[in-house]
């Protein structure tokens, strides 16, 4: 179920020209321990921040990255790294957080975390694929993607 | 804007509309006191009576907190206290010792600011520049959330500041660095003049669709109201945290603070419960 969704930027969506704003991806490779979410959330902010997303987006963005890293934390296999993709176009952030796990089963979509995060984001989805025989295992994972409230004449 | 007495004028994040006005312009409140002590403790009226004192009063509040303005502390957050303060006052004042209630309220509203500067703070040492930074964002933040009827961005903050987006991008950085812990912890003492309970039997069906509900019920009723108040409006009333700003009362940093806070508390303890 690893896709390939990542999705071809649209140069037409303008955003302001004072702001930055543009396509980039950035990929974080932190050990799958909770005191590493600071890290996370830091970067999520960041990226939020500078692609002007509203506060309030901005906000939402940072706890739902903590809560789905949290949440793959929990099933990371012992020393696996958790890996965590942002993939930013105008007007949009996809993250992909991403965890090597012993078990197959990808997190629950009927748990309070994941009522949260369906709150936080416009799109969450879960995935699970069979990892290389080395070292076994399969990768569990979690995509979100967040858009700013902001209506597109900005 | 004098409104008659009601719940939502009780409420420490009441806006401050009114003006303050000389001693004498509180007389006609006086009596109320002595109504007040003569009832019983279970009487109802008496906590009507207490709404009317605590609203009469409250330009006292607004008064004190304006005298402590400009020294890092975000202006709503002290007018929040020093309305504490002034409940307080109000609940300890004793109209048969002679003292009027404006001598005996004053000190007391002063000295819980006065606590609120002592307790409140950064948790980490964070240069004035960027405190100062910070104040104006979060008020930036208000008056165009005002106005726009929802969360402004970095580059509409820089505008509206007349500031360039690296400074607002410090400012938003330094928040994270703000803590009002301890101010939040002052305020949700049984807060029954905001009635946000209602908000939360709306969400029930809501919440009956996690799988988690009978370990969460429990952790949920633990929390503060306004802590589950604004946990719940987020998660189960799908509004954004600026909407649960305004109808809380307090500023949209404040509620993103909360909700984070509240959040990495219920997945330990749920966790934990497992």
């Amino acid at each position: 179920m690893v896709g390939a969704r990542l999705s071809i930027p649209e140069p037409s969506a303008g955003p302001d020209s004072r702001v930055s704003a543009r396509t980039s991806t950035v990929e974080l490779r932190i050990e799958a321990r909770p005191d590493q979410l600071s890290v996370v959330r830091a970067v999520a902010g960041d990226i939020a921040m500078r692609q002007d997303f509203d506060l309030d987006a901005i906000a939402d963005l940072r706890m739902a990255v903590d809560e789905a890293c949290a949440e793959l934390i929990g099933v990371a296999a012992p020393d696996a790294p958790l890996r965590c993709r942002f993939h930013s176009v105008p007007r949009e952030i996809r993250v992909v957080a991403e965890v090597l796990s012993r078990d197959a089963t990808p997190p629950r979509n009927d748990t309070f975390g994941w009522r949260v995060l369906t709150a936080l984001v416009d799109d969450a989805s879960t995935g699970s694929a069979p990892a290389g025989a080395d070292p076994g295992g399969h990768l569990v994972r979690i995509e979100l993607v967040k858009r700013p409230a902001r209506e597109v004449d900005g | 804007m004098r409104r008659p007495a009601s719940a939502r004028d009780g409420h420490p994040a009441a806006r401050a509309h009114g003006e303050s006005r000389s001693p004498g312009h509180y007389d006609h409140l006086a009596p109320l006191f002595a109504e007040m002590a003569a009832l019983a403790g279970d009487d109802p009226l008496r906590a009507e009576l207490r709404e009317r004192l605590v609203t009469g009063h409250l330009p006292v509040a607004q008064h004190i907190a304006r005298r402590f303005a400009n020294r890092g502390e975000p202006q709503e957050d002290l007018v929040q206290v020093a309305t504490l303060g002034l409940i307080n006052a109000v609940d300890r004042f004793q109209p048969d010792r002679g003292v009027d209630f404006l001598s005996f309220a004053v000190p007391t509203i002063m000295g819980e600011v006065r606590r609120h500067f002592r307790d409140t703070g950064w948790s980490v040492r964070v240069p004035r520049r960027l405190k100062e930074l910070h104040l104006s964002i979060n008020a930036a933040t208000s008056e165009l959330s005002q106005r726009l009827g929802r969360a402004p961005t970095p580059s509409e903050l820089a505008s509206h500041l007349e500031l360039s987006l690296e400074e607002v991008y410090q400012g938003l950085e330094a928040t994270n660095a703000y803590r009002s812990a301890s101010l939040d912890d002052l305020l949700v003492a049984d807060d029954d003049s905001m009635s946000l309970g209602d908000a939360i039997g709306e969400m029930d069906t809501e919440l009956e669709q996690v799988e988690y509900r009978e370990s969460l019920q429990p952790l949920l009723a633990k929390l503060p109201e306004r802590e589950r108040t604004v946990l719940v409006l987020r998660f189960f009333g799908n509004m954004t945290q600026t909407q649960i700003a305004e109808r809380v009362g307090v500023s949209q940093m404040h509620v993103s603070r909360i909700l984070a806070r509240t959040l990495a508390e219920l997945r330990q303890e749920l966790r934990d419960a497992d």
